[in-house]
Formats: C-alpha cells, structure tokens, sequence
C-alpha cells in the first residue's frame, strides 16, 4: 500500500462501502433466518424469565434454594458475573478510546451493548433476590417523608449507586457514540417509518464541524468518566463479600481481585461475540485478525491478574494462620463446593494458557472456546466465592448446604434470554460498528502510511 | 323428619339433573363431584343435617376472638357450663378491674402425665397466650419446661375434636347424654358388671374422689390405668424395695454425689423442672464455695443427664446393670456379680465409689425408670444404705391415683378378649395408638359391646369407638392435680371453651348417668373439707395461689429382702432401646407444632423420629444419616430412617415413641414411624437380640444441626473451678472509632453452661413470648427453621466415647455488629442501652445482615410463614410482639418488649430500674438459672458479677464483635488427680 498515492475518489467509495456494510445491517438485515431463530430462541428465553420472576413475587424469595447460613445463592453470583461481563465492553470501548487505540473501533460499539444489556442483567438481579422488592428505592437517597436515609456504612448501598451510576453513564457513552451512525443509517434508509425512528435517535445530526466538535467533548468527556467507574465500581462490589468478617471474604486482596477477574470475563465475552459476529455477519473484513489478537493479549493480561488473586488468596489464608480461614481453604480445595473452586481455576487458566501463542489468538474458533471457558470459569468463580464462604462460616453448629432451586436455574436462563433479546435487536436495528469511526481509522492509518 | 330428607333428596335430584344436563361420557363423573360441591346443594345439606357442620366449619379469626372476648369476664370467676349466647357481651363497656393491654395472669395448671405442671397463665383481653412457671410453687419456682410452655398451642389446636362423635360422625351431646343415661340405667341394674374404666395416668383428687364413688355405686365394675410413658415400673421397683408401692422423689438439692445408670434425671418428663431446679441449687453451691456436686452417668445413650454429667461412660444396658451390681457389692449390697469389666468401666466404677464414700449421707444411686425394676429396686436400697433415705431420696405414698388390685391395661385386655367386658370408657388415654403390640388391644376392644372414648382428640382410639365425647384443655377446665411433689395445684379455665367440650369429671358423671355435672361443683365437693363451700374466703386464696401447700407427707419405708436383678445371658444382635420421645414423649401432643419442630436433643431432628445408632454400627453396616432400614427380631418389625449419634453405645439402638400417628386429616398422621411393634406387654422398652438392614431406601430428615463435631475449636470452653474467681476488668480493646453513645442500662447475657442441661425450655418459651412461626419438616430441612433461640450440640472425643456439650445461643447483641454495617436500609441498628434492634417495616430483606453475622442467628421470613395460620393459632399470639411478614429478617430481640415495659413501669414510678426486673422469656422459664440477664454497665448487678468471673468467655472472641452475650465455661467436678 505505501508504494501507491492515495486516490481521493477511491477513497471514498471505499468509505462509502464501509458505512454501507454497517448500516445496510440496520436497514436490510443480512441473515434473517438466523435471526429469526436466535430471536425466537431468546424470546422463548425471556418468556422463562417472566415466569420465574412472576413466581418469585408471588410466593416468596423461599422459592430459591437459599436458606440459613448460605443466605445468598446465584442470584448474587450471577450478579456479579453480569456486572463483570459488562465490565469488559467498557474497558474496551472508553479506555482505547482514551488512550487513542483506534483498532478498537471495530469492536467498541457492540462491546459498549455488551455492556448496557449485561449490566441491566446483573441490577434486576440484587432487586430481585430482595424478601420484599417492591421496596428496593428505600437503598436510593431520596428526601422520604420517613426521614430514613439509606445506611452508608453499608456496601449494598453503595452496590446500588454504583449500578445506577455505572448503568447511567454506559447507556450515555453508549448512545452519544451511535449518533453519527444513527444519522448515517437515516439517510440511507428508503422507508419513511425507518427514517423518522433514526431521525429521532439522531438528535438532529447533520455532521457540521460544530457539531463534531461537541460531539467529541461529550464523547471523550462520557469516556474519562467510565473508565475510573469501571475500577471504582467493580471494586465497591466486592466490598458485598469483604466487608463482612466471614472468612474467605474478609480480604483486602478481593476490590483488585474483582477488578480483573471481571475484565477476563468481559473481555472473553465479547471475544465469544466478536468471532460469532464476525462470521454470521460476515464482517471478516472489519473485526480482523488484529482485533482477535488484541482481544486474546487482554484476556491472557486480566485472566493471569485473576490467578494472581487466587494466589494471593490462598496465601493469605495460609499466612494468617487464622483456624476459621484454614477451615474456608480446605472447604474450597476439598469440600462439598470443591468443584466450583477447581472448575473455575481450570476453566480459567488451563486454556488460557494458549493465549501466548499469537496462532491460536488469532484463530476465530480457539479465541471463542477460550473465550466460553472464562465465561464459564468465572460464573464458577463467582459461585463458589458466594457459596464456599457462607456454607460453612464460623459456627459448627450453623454449617449447612446450598442447593439452587429449579426457579434460580430458570431464572439464570432467563436473563440470558433478555440479555439476547437485547443484544439481537441491537445487532437488528442499530449500527453494530462505528462506521465513522472505522473511516477514521483507516484514513489516519494510510495517512501515517504515507508519512 | 321423612319428609324434609325427601325434600332434600328432590331438590339434589333437580340439580343433578340441572347439572348433567347435555353431559355425557367422562363429563358425567366429574359433574357429579361438582354437584356435591355445589354451595346450594351444601346449604340444603346443612339445613337437613346441622350436627355435621357443627364444628366443622372454619371458625374465622373474629368468632374466636369474639368467644373469647367474652369469656373474660368469666374468667377465673365464672362457672364453666357453656355460656348461653345473650351472655355474650361485645366489649363495649370495658369490665371492671380490665385495662385493655394490660395483661392479666391466673394462677392454675397443666397436666403432664396426670402431674400438675403449676402455671401462671397470661392472657390478654381473655384471651390465654403465654405460660410461665409458678414463682410461688416449690416445686418449679417460676420455671416450666418446654412441654409446659407448649401446652398454651393445645389448647388452640385446629385439629382438636370440636364435638363428640356417633360412629365416626357427628352428634349432639343429648345424643351422648341419651345414651349415657339408658347404659347407666342398666348398669345399675347389674351393679356395674362388665363396667370398665380406663384413664390416662392421673393425679386429680377430684378424679380419684369420683372413681371411688363409682365404684361404690357400681361395685362390680373395675378401673385400670394406662401409663403410656411406663411410670408402672418405678412403682414395681419400690414394691420389690421397701414391699409396697411408693414414689421416690430425688432430692438433687440435697445431693453430694448422684450415680446414676441410665436414670435421665435432669431430662424429659415431668419431674423435669423439679430436678433441675434442685439440680442447680447443688452445682450453685459448688461453684460459689465448693460443696462437692459430683454426677456420674453409664448410660447406653446419651441423654441430658449423661451430657451434663462429670463422669459418663457409655455402657450398654446390660453392663449398665452390671456397673450397678458391682458398685452395690463394693457397699456390701448383694453378690459381686462374676462378668469381667473393662479397664475403663472400672475406672468409672472407682470414681463412683469414691464419689459416694464422699459423701455420706448426701449419696444419689438411681437407676432409670425404664430400667429393670430389680435393677432399680437395686438403686434404692443401694441409697438407703449409703444413708439417703430421708435425705437425697424422700419416700412418699404414690402421687398418681391408682386402681386397688390388677389394675393395669394386660389385665384389661385380657378382660376384653375374654368377653368379659359389656362397656368400656376410655377417659383421656389412647391405648389403640401406645398401648404394646402384643397386647392385641384393637382387635380385643372389638368385643367390647359399648365402647366410650374421651380425649381431646379423635385419635386411634376414639375411631375405634361407638362414642367419642371431646374434653376441655386444662386452661378451659376445672380441676385438679398434684405436683411432683405431691402438692395439689387448683386447675381453674383461663378461658371459656370455644368448641362444644366438656371436662373430663363432667364425662365421668355422664357415665353414670347424671347430666347436670358441674366441674367447678365437683371440684369444690372435693375440697370442701379444706376449703369450704364455694364463695368461702379461703376458695379465692387457694385460687389465687394456685395451689395448696400440702407436699406429700414422707413414709418411712425400711429394704425389705428383693429378688436380684436378673442376668440373663446377652442375646446376640442389638439390643434396641424404645424411650418416650424428647418432645412428644406419649404422642398425645403430637398435633403441636412447637413440639414437632422443638429440636431433639443430641439429633437435632424435628418433625420425624429416627433409628438411632453409633458412628461404628453406622460405619460397619455403611448407613449414612437418612438411610432407611429394617429393625426387629422375631417378626417384630418396624421401618425407619437412621440417624447416627456418637455417645451412643456401640451394639444398642434407640428409638422413640410418639411419632406413627395414625389419625387422618390431623397434623399429627403418618409423620415419622411408630415404635410399638416393638414392644411388648413384658418388655416395653427395651427388645434384644435385633438386627438391623438396609433396605437401600432414603428418606429425608429435618435436623437443624448438621454437624456436632466440635473439630478443635473452643466454642464451649472446660475449666477447673477455680475460674469462678473475678478477673481484673478487661482493657477496652482498641479501635480506630469514637466511643459510642451508651445511655441508661446497658443490656446483656450470660449463659453458665456449668449449669446449662439442654432442656429446650428456653427455646418453647421464646417460641411462645415472640410469636415465632414453625415452619414445616420441609423449610426445617432447607435450613430455614425460624427459631431465635437454639441450642447447639456439641461433641469432642472419640465418636463412641465423646465429651457432650450444649450450649445455648441466643443473638450476640454485638457491640462492633457487622449485621448494622451490611444493612443499606438502617433496618437494623443499635439502640442507646446496647440492644441490636431488628426493624421490621424497615426491612427490606437483603439478608445482608444474616450473610455477615458470624454466629447466624438471623432468621429470615423466606414465605408468607404467618399469613395463612389457622385463626386459633393467630389468636395464641402475644399482642405484644410483631408478627413478622414475608421478606423480612428476624432474630433475638432480648425480649425488647419486656425491657420497653419494665421501663415504662419505673418511669411511672419514677424510679431507676431494679436488677431483675426485666428478665427474657428464656431466662424466666430456665430452670436451672443458667441464663441471667440485666445492666452490664452496673458492676452489682447479678449478670456483671458473672461476667466478672474468670471463666467468662465471648463467643468467636477474634472476631472482634465484642458481643454482649458471653458464657461462662463450664467446671470440671474435680481437678485433676483429686480424689
């Protein structure tokens, strides 16, 4: 490429063509058999989770499988899955955006839904494991005429402005990102209905320079905001477990801990969706090899800092010396639970390690089993932090079992279900990669060529 | 009458036919269910034939109230004939003497194997909801077991018969009166030839005074006493000891050293709190100066004695007789029986009888009540000659009224299978159900030609019956009955009866004929030699005491010459053990939630029974917890799950009675197995020569403690005797926060597990005082049993040779709580006086609270657990206690609502608070004293003394709660070395 002057007029045909292979998705969708099935799948997923929601208010959180001493089950563990899977897409997105990676902008778009669905995933969670939800705003610090304000030594106060803010501040990045693609798609769009339903998601944009210029404040501005969140955020849901003094939670290690191990998970998840995406959709030419690659380094950087923490963990736990911590590691290495701790350090690691040779990064297949197994190890990793730890606490006498209920199961299924929901009439109606930003990349990338 | 069933029989056809109309095939079938179940066809049915909806039907929360509203007035006062409805009065004139709110307390009693169990019954605007022991009694001293405090759930027991029974169904009592009068007029004729009357073990002088008249109006007829807890063979014991029958009451107060073989003083039954009250008088004193309290056990199984016990050896039946032989021949009582011991047994042995040399004159030897009554015939002489007579062992002529000449059930039945009995009644006993296998009472009582049954149930007995006529609870009765120690207590109605009852005194006049019987007039007949005629002074102050302080007058009996205890050759196989169940004992109360979910002692099990067996039987049979197996000998057989229990003896199996229940649509039916086809008339308690197997079968068992193995922690604590000295104060523990406000007393608890036996009365008594729902076997086995107070089980030692250990644990109240951390809401927070507070409607139930207490003593409303409670039970609620809804956490609240109401009291007055004056539910109906509560910020007062105590010790100290709940280690008898 370097030995050819550009040429202006190919070079916009070429943006032309880029910006049609994004938004002719929105506007005459490619695959829509699949998506058809994959919808339907999901709605039958979604119709799951109604159900079990509606039953879970009906009678009772004692539909779960929860009970006295293990007072919290998947519910809290899914929760922190989903909020760690969400917790990818933003590193991904406003981080390289920060830092000027502009290989990210094939990914960032789909990564940022990634993100908004997971995360309203995981904050229906907390409200739905409540004995009472339909209270859930007493956690908000609104002027009750009760006079009662939220308790702020309490992390699950703090749980709930982190959701809200984090959910808040994904779905403005989200949306501020999409609006030049969402005028794109409008004017591409040949029916009337479409074009006022872009028109309105796109805020009146006409691609002035002023406009570009705000544009960028506010998109920089939602960045720099996010990714502290990410850390600060993730870090406040660990304090749900070490704040408490039950051994194999009290630990200083976990806020780290949590931050990286819900980045591995993000990161493997939209490493699963980007190789899915790219071959259902056909967009080999955009997500390429160098995005695959990129996104198997930061699995391989986030997943060895989780092993670090287990490490550290279990270190600490031995160093202390302490008889209630011994008790909680042997409970975890060989107790009723055991399976969680060694399927999640096996699921995490083991396959990980292929990671550090750049030809299986780069091949679709390997990334995406890579990929599950994360995903998977660390729903396990989750569980058995939840479980292990409150089955068998200080007491003797108090020590129980944990079985989750055919309701939580369903349940679990069913936000998938909505999680899919979501993201399918993402991938349907909206632009799935940053057009604009794609041209972008490619223009400064022959610029510096040519330089 | 023709005419109006024609009517009804018309007017179903018309709507049959209605119904069916154009229906054909299956539809038919099922339209005519829906045709019975129609409402009109109902309404016509319960025009034609009232008595079958008498009763029946749901009673809604508001008549119940409204009954009971206007029985307040009544109350205590009134006579006891059912009320005519324009006596009913709404409560729109407040009565005299009646502060809404305020509760009102009668003094009166329950009935536990005929013995009175003196109470204090509160209730609230008429309406009983709490039983507490009373204070002024000698006997219990303020204290009730858990069975006491349970009975209050009795009396409004959903399933209890509501009118008496025809052949199964319902009638009205002139039908019961018809018949009485007509049987009673031919019984005169034939001087009461074929008469027979069977009750339950009975202390009532009323009872006695009414049977003895019976008898000498119908001369030929004969009464028999049914004892389904097996009080007959203590009674053969003293004949075989002192040549006639007596009741020896232990004098634990009294007692330097007790030696006990398999003697469960300090357990179930109801001598319970009497025992334990002494019990704790004598280990008060050794902890305060010394006196020596030695208790030594050899017991095939554990029980609360044995746990408690300084000294407990784990000796099969057999050697438990043995030990017993031996140790009397070292006192120059009987043979030196020939067996060779173990080194370890001897060691016990050695201790036993340097323990009794100890103590002259202050020496126990008992053997237990289920034991051979030569053995324990053995025991007594054994104390008689170690000079106990009069001092550790008061002898007594029987508490209980007892027939003259054969009175027991064999000779009953076998009276029946002869022919020999024209017309049986069956007072307030259920032989169907507990009466030995071998007895064949079923198939005998079929050949009586009438047959009467009166109970509070409708129980296997009574659907065996012609006639069942329902009985008034004790709180709606009156009567009478005599204490363990013999005092009689006046048992007087807290409450008019709200089903169609009649008293049981009232029943047995019905039997003779006379209709117009008035329990309070009987009672009064019996007393008036003492008390005079009814309005007489002296009437309202036996009634208000509760009681008449006449204890039963000590006999002096000498040891007569006794056939030896026998030693018969071990059988091969397991030997099984059959024992009143700990919280059912008979069965007769197993329709009682707080009962079926009161934690065994030992097994923690609720709502079940099981095989019990020893770690090494488990492990050589491979049997886990739940396996369910085949145990029996000689056709005898029952089905059942196991449930191992380390302590107990290696070759010996323990089962209980009271569960198997087979009484349909009560709560009681079908839960657990039934233990008596294995027993038999000869051996009631015990079977050998069994075998146990597998059926490779499962069943699921609700315990509410899976692991008891103490695995090196230090939850409970041993230490010598002298750490009941003060330690220096404790320096404040550093922390990084301000101090905290601290105003007014500052509450808190100490538990003396020296003294704590395990008795679960502290747990019914919060069950009842905090309105704590029962779950169900289903949420128990889930973990989710709502009890604030638990006992837990302990073990430390080899399985088969374990120290036991209980210790209660009620909430911490944390000083540093993590619960107020974890809570986003602030629903749980600390009060200025050092309560950890629990609000309710703040509660959002995040169960973050419960996640972070280190001691998980939360429990958390996972249902609607309350909502759907049968009206009466809702009426046995304490006003002054929340019921808490769906969702919400809950936990020990340190009786809040009683320090709320003792400082409102002083504030009246005011004064500052008293040490002693706010004390919990737990700490009231202890009767050992092992709990004590009050100001810890007072140096003088009763709980800071104790904590003062060098053996004081935090729960999970390390984790730096600082709760305000500690204990107090326990002592070893004797250091070590010494003697």
């Amino acid at each position: 490429m370097a030995e050819r002057r550009p040429n202006r007029a190919s070079d916009a045909d070429r943006d032309a063509a880029v910006t049609r292979a994004i938004t002719r998705i929105p506007l005459d969708y490619p695959h829509r058999l699949a998506w058809w099935l994959f919808f339907l799948a999901a709605l039958g997923l979604l119709a799951v989770f109604l159900v079990s929601v509606t039953v879970l208010f009906a009678r009772g959180v004692g539909v779960w499988g929860n009970n006295i001493p293990v007072n919290w089950g998947i519910a809290i563990s899914n929760y922190v899955w989903w909020l760690g899977i969400g917790q990818g897409g933003t590193l991904i997105s406003a981080l390289l955006l920060l830092v000027q990676q502009h290989w990210r902008n094939s990914l960032n778009r789909f990564a940022e839904t990634v993100t908004v669905f997971a995360v309203i995933c995981a904050g229906i969670y907390p409200i739905l494991h409540l004995g009472r939800p339909w209270l859930f705003y007493w956690m908000a610090p609104y002027p009750s005429t009760m006079g009662v304000w939220p308790q702020f030594k309490s992390p699950l106060a703090w749980d709930f402005f982190a959701v809200v803010t984090y959910l808040t501040v994904s779905i403005v990045f989200w949306y501020v990102g999409a609006i030049p693609d969402f005028a794109s798609t409008r004017d591409r769009a040949k029916r009337r209905s479409a074009q006022v339903f872009y028109g309105l998601l796109a805020l009146g944009w006409r691609g002035a320079a002023r406009h570009w210029a705000r544009w960028r404040q506010a998109y920089r501005l939602s960045a720099a905001l996010a990714v502290p969140l990410v850390v600060s955020f993730h870090s406040e849901v660990s304090l749900l477990m070490s704040a408490g003094p039950i051994p194999g939670w009290a630990s200083t290690v976990f806020p780290a801990h949590f931050v990286a191990g819900a980045a591995f998970s993000g990161f493997a998840v939209v490493a699963m969706l980007a190789t899915v995406l790219r071959k259902t959709l056909g967009l080999q030419d955009l997500v390429t090899a160098k995005h695959l690659d990129m996104l198997g380094k930061l699995m391989l950087v986030t997943g060895m800092l989780t092993a670090y923490g287990y490490f550290a963990e279990a270190f600490n736990a031995l160093y202390s010396g302490e008889a209630h911590e011994l008790q909680t590691l042997r409970d975890r290495f060989a107790g009723a639970y055991a399976w969680s701790y060694w399927g999640a350090v096996i699921l995490n690691f083991v396959p990980l390690q292929l990671m550090w040779l750049r030809r299986f990064r780069c091949n679709p297949a390997c990334l995406f089993l890579v990929g599950l197994s994360g995903a998977v190890g660390m729903w396990l990793e989750r569980y058995m932090l939840v479980v292990t730890s409150l089955y068998r606490d200080y007491l003797v006498s108090s020590w129980g079992a944990y079985h989750a209920s055919v309701w939580e199961w369903l349940l679990f299924a069913g936000t998938v279900g909505l999680f899919m929901v979501g993201f399918l009439l993402f991938v349907r109606l909206a632009p799935m990669m940053s057009a604009f930003e794609i041209k972008a990349a490619i223009f400064e990338h022959e610029e510096s060529v040519d330089v | 009458m023709a005419a109006r069933t024609g009517s009804v029989k018309r007017r179903a056809q018309a709507q049959a036919a209605g119904a069916l109309a154009g229906r054909t095939g299956r539809r038919f079938w099922r339209a005519l269910e829906e045709l019975a179940d129609a409402p009109s066809f109902r309404r016509a049915l319960r025009a034609e034939f009232p008595n079958a909806f008498e009763g029946v039907s749901d009673t809604d929360r508001r008549d119940v109230l409204r009954v009971m509203g206007a029985s307040l007035a009544l109350a205590g006062l009134g006579g006891c004939t059912p009320a005519p409805a324009p006596d009913a009065r709404p409560y729109v004139t407040q009565p005299d003497q009646t502060v809404l709110g305020r509760p009102r307390f009668y003094a009166t009693a329950v009935t536990f194997d005929g013995y009175a169990q003196p109470v204090l019954g509160e209730t609230h605007e008429g309406r009983p909801t709490k039983l507490e022991g009373l204070p002024e009694h000698p006997a219990v001293r303020g204290s009730a077991d858990a069975f006491t405090q349970a009975a209050i759930l009795d009396l409004y027991d959903p399933d209890r018969s509501r009118g008496p029974l025809h052949l199964n169904q319902p009638c009205d009592w002139a039908a019961f009166d018809t018949a009485m009068v007509e049987n009673g007029a031919h019984l005169d004729a034939t001087g009461g030839e074929g008469f027979r009357l069977l009750t339950g073990p009975a202390t009532s002088p009323t009872l006695a005074r009414q049977v003895a008249a019976l008898l000498r109006r119908w001369p030929r007829a004969r009464w028999h006493v049914h004892d389904p807890a097996g009080g007959d063979l203590r009674r053969e014991a003293t004949r075989f000891a002192f040549g006639r029958p007596l009741d020896a009451l232990p004098r634990l107060d009294r007692c330097a050293a007790i030696v006990s073989f398999d003697d469960d003083l300090l357990g179930p039954g109801p001598r319970q709190t009497a025992n334990a009250r002494d019990w704790s008088a004598a280990r008060k004193a050794f902890q305060a100066d010394g006196e020596p309290c030695r208790l030594l056990v050899a017991e095939p199984a554990p029980t609360l004695t044995g746990a408690i016990a300084g000294e407990r050896l784990v000796a099969s039946a057999d050697e438990t007789g043995l030990l017993l032989r031996a140790l009397a021949a070292r006192f120059s009582e009987g043979p030196e029986p020939s067996l060779a011991l173990t080194a370890r047994q001897v060691e016990w042995l050695n201790a036993a009888e340097a323990a009794l040399r100890a103590a002259p004159g202050a020496a126990l030897v008992t053997a237990g009540p289920w034991c051979d009554p030569a053995a324990q015939a053995l025991a007594l002489r054994l104390t008689a000659r170690l000079g106990g007579l009069g001092r550790t062992l008061s002898l007594v002529e029987p508490i209980q009224a007892w027939p003259d000449g054969d009175g027991s059930l064999a000779a009953l039945v076998a009276d029946m299978a002869a022919g020999r009995v024209d017309t049986l009644a069956i007072l307030d006993a259920n032989p169907a159900y507990s009466a030995p296998a071998d007895l064949g009472f079923a198939a005998a009582l079929r050949k009586v030609r009438l047959r009467i049954h009166a109970g509070l149930h409708a129980d296997e007995t009574a659907t065996l019956c012609h006639w069942h006529a329902p009985l008034a609870h004790d709180l709606e009765s009156w009567s009478d009955a005599r204490a363990v120690d013999g005092r009689p207590s006046l048992i007087q109605p807290l409450v008019q009866p709200f089903y169609s009852v009649r008293a049981r005194s009232a029943v047995l006049e019905n039997l003779q004929g006379r209709l117009d019987a008035n329990p309070r007039d009987l009672l009064v007949e019996t007393w008036r030699a003492r008390l005079g005629d009814w309005g007489d002074p002296r009437w309202n102050a036996a009634l208000a005491a509760g009681f008449l302080d006449q204890p039963a007058g000590e006999v002096s009996a000498s040891p007569t010459a006794a056939p030896p205890p026998s030693s018969a050759p071990r059988a091969e196989g397991l030997t099984v053990l059959v024992r009143p169940d700990p919280c059912l004992w008979d069965g007769a109360r197993a329709n009682n939630p707080w009962l079926q979910e009161l934690p065994k002692p030992f097994t923690k099990l609720t709502w079940d029974n099981a095989v019990l067996v020893a770690p090494a039987l488990a492990a050589s049979a491979k049997l886990k917890n739940g396996d369910v197996v085949r145990l029996g000998a000689a056709g005898r057989e029952i089905t059942g799950p196991v449930w191992v229990v380390p302590g107990l003896h290696r070759r010996t199996v323990l089962v209980h009675t009271g569960y198997g229940r087979r009484a349909p649509r009560q709560l009681c039916d079908g839960r657990g197995f039934d233990a008596t086809p294995l027993r038999t008339a000869a051996s009631p308690w015990r079977l050998d020569g069994a075998r146990l197997e597998r059926t490779g079968r499962r069943a699921e068992l609700a315990s509410t403690q899976l692991n008891t193995a103490l695995d090196g922690f230090d939850f409970v604590r041993t230490t010598s005797r002298a750490d009941v000295a003060p330690a220096p104060p404790p320096e404040p523990p550093p922390t990084l926060y301000p101090e905290k406000v601290r105003e007014g007393p500052q509450w808190g608890m100490a538990v003396d597990t020296d003294l704590c036996i395990g008795c679960n009365a502290c747990v019914t008594a919060c069950d009842a005082e905090n309105n704590v729902a029962m779950v169900g076997k289903a949420q128990v086995a889930k973990g989710r049993e709502m009890h604030w107070m638990r006992i837990d089980q302990y073990h430390e030692g080899p399985p088969d040779d374990p120290q036991l250990f209980n210790q209660p644990v009620p909430c911490m109240h944390c000083e540093e709580a993590p619960c107020e951390m974890g809570c986003p809401v602030n629903a749980t927070v600390h009060s200025h006086d050092g309560l950890n507070l629990q609000v309710y409607n703040r509660c959002i139930g995040t169960r973050t609270c419960s996640s972070f207490c280190p001691y998980k003593v939360r429990r958390f409303n996972w249902f609607d657990f309350t909502g759907d409670d049968p009206p009466e039970r809702q009426a046995a609620r304490n006003p002054e206690v929340t019921v808490r809804d769906r969702g919400v956490m809950e936990k020990c609240t340190y009786c809040v609502q009683r320090i709320e109401k003792a400082r409102i009291q002083a504030k009246v007055e005011n004064r500052p608070l008293r040490d002693g004056e706010v004390r919990t539910a737990c700490q009231q109906t202890c009767p050992t004293e092992a709990i004590v509560f009050g100001d810890v910020s007072d140096p003088d007062s009763a709980v800071s003394r104790l904590k003062a105590q060098r053996r004081n010790y935090a729960l999970l100290e390390e984790v730096g709660t600082r709760p305000r709940t500690t204990y107090l280690a326990r002592l070893a008898d004797r250091e070590r070395g010494d003697g």
